[in-house]
């Protein structure tokens, strides 16, 4: 930082063009040798700050005359701070499309056509990987440069551009966040597609083996057409690429794609799910057999996370202990992907973590878990771009541990976070997404647990709106069980509110439903309930024969605690019913 | 040639050819004038007697009257509100029908602002919420017919309105205001209770205690599957009367046959019941017989009359004996069909309905409902209730299950039966 009004510190373009012009010394002198640049980033890091940022264009106006000449330097610049791992990676960033922008003022469309398109290329790149700013504007700025360079690499002229730039651009859709995402997915795979008309595996192998690795993540995350089978479909592109990209010639692809292999194995439907996750383990760890931290501390952290997703769904082995495992992987990738460096990355693996401690908290039933899981994943949102997966995911989560922290609390506050997540994953997710459902029904379900627990509490017109909304929703869904246990907590809910005749009709639905489900603990509850309501009502007999009925089945399913609490209703109802007919003889 | 003219001629002698100068039969009783009503309104002598008995007091009571669609509650609730406009001239009575998006203070406050049409005051409530406040309103003093043509506008629930600010203070200040004039206090009758959401009523009523338990005597009605339900139960204490009002009993209604004919004969007045001129154009059997498929519900037996009548008069009738009732009934399932307009799920649960004989949520089976696309009996409750209120169904008085059957009408010619 420099401290104004102390000694003498040099005016910040002065500096700055003293960088560059070293830079492009060096540049003369390695023939842009990629460690060399390396290496010569490393010695002038501190010289890599905001205010190379702020003084890059005005140096390179300063230098006019050289101003043609200066531009092939700009673009190297650009593209070796960005592909340079240390540092603040932000900034670097920021840096990198500075340069590109420079450029583009020396390269311009009509004088240099392709130069020109080739920068845009570059900025798209830029912006896919950018941090500062919103990501989802960056993401459609992404795209629009991708767009414009192939403008003029068309596919007539520049066939081998052309296809770079499609599976640049499949790149950028696969991860755009405006618009459906199943569309998006949908433009990816036909971007990779158009690339591989030209990187065919006859003429491009190496490009090839890329835009089948790309296909492979596509697919994996393809929301249109059977979700099983497009699974294997990525499985098979992966394994493609695996056949160009050996460990002894590309190492580094090699383990990229052993690693997202792994990934696809983890999540695949088909075949046994025990097996595919040892499948998936197995992958992640040849890929970290190249991936070491030293070298390639990103990559290494992700298949880190990876691996923690996996041991945290892990089917072999003792449960307890292949959560610690996860969590241990977890914390390992934490240490490079950092808030500042990686926000993204960052935020997905907290909420990874944060799952996993859930899912220790259901095994150890320890209530500091699921406090933890709430405030990562809460930090994790503050971070996470709305409307990506990863937030989707973490909105989901976050219902599912508010809803889950109810369990222990009993404040229906926690339901009111839990509904309030739930609905904004249910915003942003496409309406057509595999994961929708799940999120779907967490919704009424949730509600319906708040809304008798609302009633309980004496604030009927909310509580019974939310139980009747999640019952209206319900009905028209596919699971029958949780609908079938809102009808049973409405019920429930106008028992309690003596609103005897709604009681009774809820409950007999309650019933018909879980007859049909032939869900026994279900039968059991609602008889309870009708036998409850028809005594109150004044229909002893017919009360009296669904009280021995549920008490049958409670005996039956070794309950004996509810058999007996309901005996003592029984016990009440028979002796008033036994009063009447005695009545009914002397009358 | 015919004119248009002529046509009219021979439909308004159709109608003489059977000795009425119209037909006397309607939906509503917000239809009839309240001289009108006076003549045909029959029976409910005790449930009549238990409200006036509250009247005798000097304290502010809460009546509650409830039943069933059709059974006859808005003109109950109007005809205690014309006895007592006659008997209590210091009294101010106000009748409403319950506007939707309004709670109670707001309805009770529109309710006595209209009736205080002299009152400045009352006039700029109105007036603040939207409601217009023409001269014609100004000018009707103690015209009872002009008090329920405007609950008739209300209950079209298409007036924007705004609620009122304060709505509970303006109304205890309004009932200040009137206090002065109607020293014999203020009569607020609210309709139609049941036609919101039943858990928004509960809420409003909740909500509304203050006002209800304040310096107004409260009329309400609703329908026993509504608010009612839980009302009797939850809200204890809040009403001084529950009234419900059942199907009347087969003399009534031959009594009321009579009185409404006898509004609309030409030069034959005759009530005596053992007199057979009473109920002509009927006869005495067809009359019965009439009566019987009424049902003893009020609204059925004015929709009959009406399809019996104009069909008589298209026949070409002079009399209404058996056979000729017989023929104008088969019109009578028809009709209703056609006027309830029922869309295709309607149409199937009342083909089930006619299939099974009746339906409840303690008999009907998953196999009933799946094919209709449900899982449970209250998805259905509320198309059985708008095949109620067509009269195309109705509920059989049962505590220990919802019960619904069709109708029992005779057979029209040519109806298909469902397969
Ligand atoms: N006791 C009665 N005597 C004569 N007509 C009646 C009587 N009760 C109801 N009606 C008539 O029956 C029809 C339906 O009654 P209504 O009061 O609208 O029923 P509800 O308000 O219960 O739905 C109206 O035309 C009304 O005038
Ligand atoms: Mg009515």
């Amino acid at each position: 930082m420099g401290k104004k009004g102390f000694g003498q510190s040099e005016p910040p373009t002065r500096q700055a063009k003293k960088f560059l012009l070293a830079f492009m010394r060096c540049m003369a002198e390695t023939q842009e040798d990629r460690d060399r640049v390396h290496n010569f980033f490393k010695s002038h890091q501190a010289q890599l700050n905001e205010s190379l940022l702020e003084a890059l264009p005005l140096v390179v106006q300063k230098l006019t005359p050289e101003r043609e000449e200066i531009a092939p330097f700009l673009l190297t610049f650009g593209n070796s701070i960005q592909q340079f791992p240390l540092g603040d990676r932000m900034l670097n960033l920021e840096l990198s499309i500075a340069a590109y922008q420079e450029c583009l003022k020396i390269y311009t469309r009509e004088n240099f056509p392709q130069d020109w398109a080739g920068v845009q290329n570059n900025l798209g790149i830029a912006y896919h990987a950018r941090i500062k700013g919103e990501r989802a504007e960056n993401l459609e700025r992404s795209i629009g440069f991708h767009q414009q360079a192939l403008q003029v690499y068309t596919r007539e002229h520049f066939p081998e551009k052309w296809a770079r730039a499609q599976n640049n651009l499949g790149n950028a859709y696969g991860d755009r966040i405006e618009g459906e995402r199943s569309e998006n997915l949908e433009r990816s795979i036909v971007a990779y597609q158009q690339a591989m008309q030209v990187y065919t595996r006859e003429h491009f192998l190496k490009k090839w083996a890329m835009a089948q690795n790309n296909l492979g993540n596509t697919y994996r995350e393809r929301i249109k057409g059977d979700r099983g089978e497009n699974l294997e479909q990525s499985i098979v592109a992966y394994q493609q690429a695996l056949q160009v990209y050996t460990r002894e010639h590309f190492p580094e692809k090699w383990a990229g794609s052993q690693n997202n292999l792994g990934i696809a194995y983890r999540e695949r439907i088909k075949g046994e799910r025990a097996e595919n996750l040892e499948r998936a383990i197995a992958a992640y760890q040849q890929a970290l057999q190249v991936r070491t931290r030293e070298h390639f501390p990103q990559d290494w952290a992700m298949t880190q996370n990876n691996l923690g997703t996996a041991y945290g769904e892990r089917i072999k082995g003792e449960r307890g202990e292949n959560l610690e495992q996860a969590i241990a992987f977890y914390q390992q990738a934490a240490k490079v992907f950092s808030r500042d460096a990686f926000p993204q990355q960052w935020a997905k693996n907290q909420s990874d973590l944060a799952e996993t401690l859930m899912k220790r908290a259901s095994l150890t039933n320890k209530i500091d878990d699921l406090d933890s899981a709430i405030t990562l994943l809460k930090a994790s949102l503050e971070v996470a771009a709305s409307g990506t997966p990863y937030f989707i995911d973490s909105q989901y989560r976050l219902g599912n541990a508010f809803s889950r922290y109810y369990e222990y609390t009993q404040n229906p506050a926690d339901l009111q976070q839990a509904l309030q997540a739930y609905k904004i994953a249910l915003e942003a997710i496409d309406p057509e997404h595999y994961d929708r459902k799940q999120i779907w029904q967490a919704l009424p379900t949730t509600q319906s647990i708040l809304g008798s627990r609302l009633v309980r509490d004496g604030r009927w017109q909310e509580g019974l709106q939310l139980l009747l909304n999640s019952i209206n929703q319900l009905s028209r869904g596919d699971d029958f069980y949780a609908h079938a246990n809102a009808l049973f907590q409405t019920g429930k809910a106008h028992e309690f509110l003596s609103d005897w005749d709604n009681a009774r009709l809820y409950y007999r639905d309650a019933l018909r439903l879980y007859e049909h489900l032939k869900d026994e603990l279900g039968i059991a509850q609602s008889r309870a309930g009708l036998g409850g309501v028809l005594v109150s009502q004044g229909y002893l007999e017919k009360g009296l024969a669904e009280l021995a009925k549920a008490q049958e089945i409670y005996q039956h399913l070794q309950k004996p605690n509810k058999a007996a609490e309901l005996d003592r209703l029984y016990q009440l109802a028979k002796r008033a019913w036994e009063q009447q007919l005695s009545n009914e003889v002397y009358v | 040639m015919t004119t248009a003219d002529d046509i009219f001629d021979r439909s308004a002698n159709n109608i003489r050819r059977l000795g009425l100068k119209e037909i006397p039969f309607t939906e509503s009783p917000i239809a009839l004038n309240s001289e009108t009503l006076r003549c045909v309104f029959t029976g409910r002598e005790g449930e009549l007697e238990k409200a006036f008995n509250q009247f005798q007091s000097r304290d502010r009571r809460r009546i509650l009257v409830y039943g069933r669609i059709g059974i006859g509650k808005s003109a109950f609730l109007l005809e205690v509100l014309s006895v007592l406009r006659r008997k209590r001239p210091k009294m101010l009575t106000a009748y409403i029908s319950l506007p939707s998006d309004l709670d109670l203070a707001t309805t009770a406050l529109i309710a006595v602002a209209r009736e205080m049409p002299d009152d400045d005051w009352a006039l700029r409530q109105l007036h603040q919420m939207g409601i217009p406040t023409t001269k014609p309103m100004k000018e009707r003093t103690t015209e009872a017919s002009a008090t329920m043509g405007f609950g008739a506008k209300l209950s079209e629930k298409d007036l924007p309105m705004t609620k009122a600010q304060y709505a509970t203070v303006s109304l205890e200040t309004l009932l200040e205001r009137a206090s002065e004039k109607y020293p014999e206090g203020v009569v607020i009758a609210i309709d139609d209770l049941d036609k919101q959401n039943p858990s928004v009523v509960r809420q409003m009523m909740h909500d509304a205690q203050g006002i209800l338990k304040g310096r107004a005597w409260f009329l309400l009605t609703g329908h026993p599957t509504g608010i009612t339900g839980d009302l009797l139960t939850s809200e204890r204490g809040l009403f001084d009367l529950q009234l419900e009002l059942k199907e009347l009993d087969r003399e009534t209604t031959y009594r009321m046959l009579i009185n409404y004919l006898n509004t609309a004969r030409i030069d034959n007045e005759c009530k005596d019941l053992q007199d057979p001129r009473s109920v002509l154009p009927f006869v005495p059997e067809a009359a019965r017989r009439f009566c019987q498929v009424s049902l003893g519900k009020p609204r059925l037996f004015n929709r009959l009359g009406n399809t019996v009548l104009s069909r008589a008069a298209e026949l070409q009738e002079q009399l209404i004996t058996q056979t000729v009732l017989e023929e104008c009934l088969k019109v009578a399932a028809p009709t209703l069909l056609q006027r309830a307009a029922l869309n295709v799920q309607e149409e199937r649960v009342r083909i089930l309905l006619q299939q099974r004989g009746s339906l409840s949520d303690d008999t009907i089976t998953m196999a009933d409902l799946e094919p209709l696309g449900f899982r449970s009996f209250v998805d259905i409750v509320p198309i059985l209730e708008r095949l109620e209120e067509a009269d195309l169904a109705h509920q059989l008085d049962r505590g220990d299950a919802k019960v619904f059957a069709p109708i029992p009408l005779p057979p029209a010619d040519d109806e298909v039966l469902p397969e």
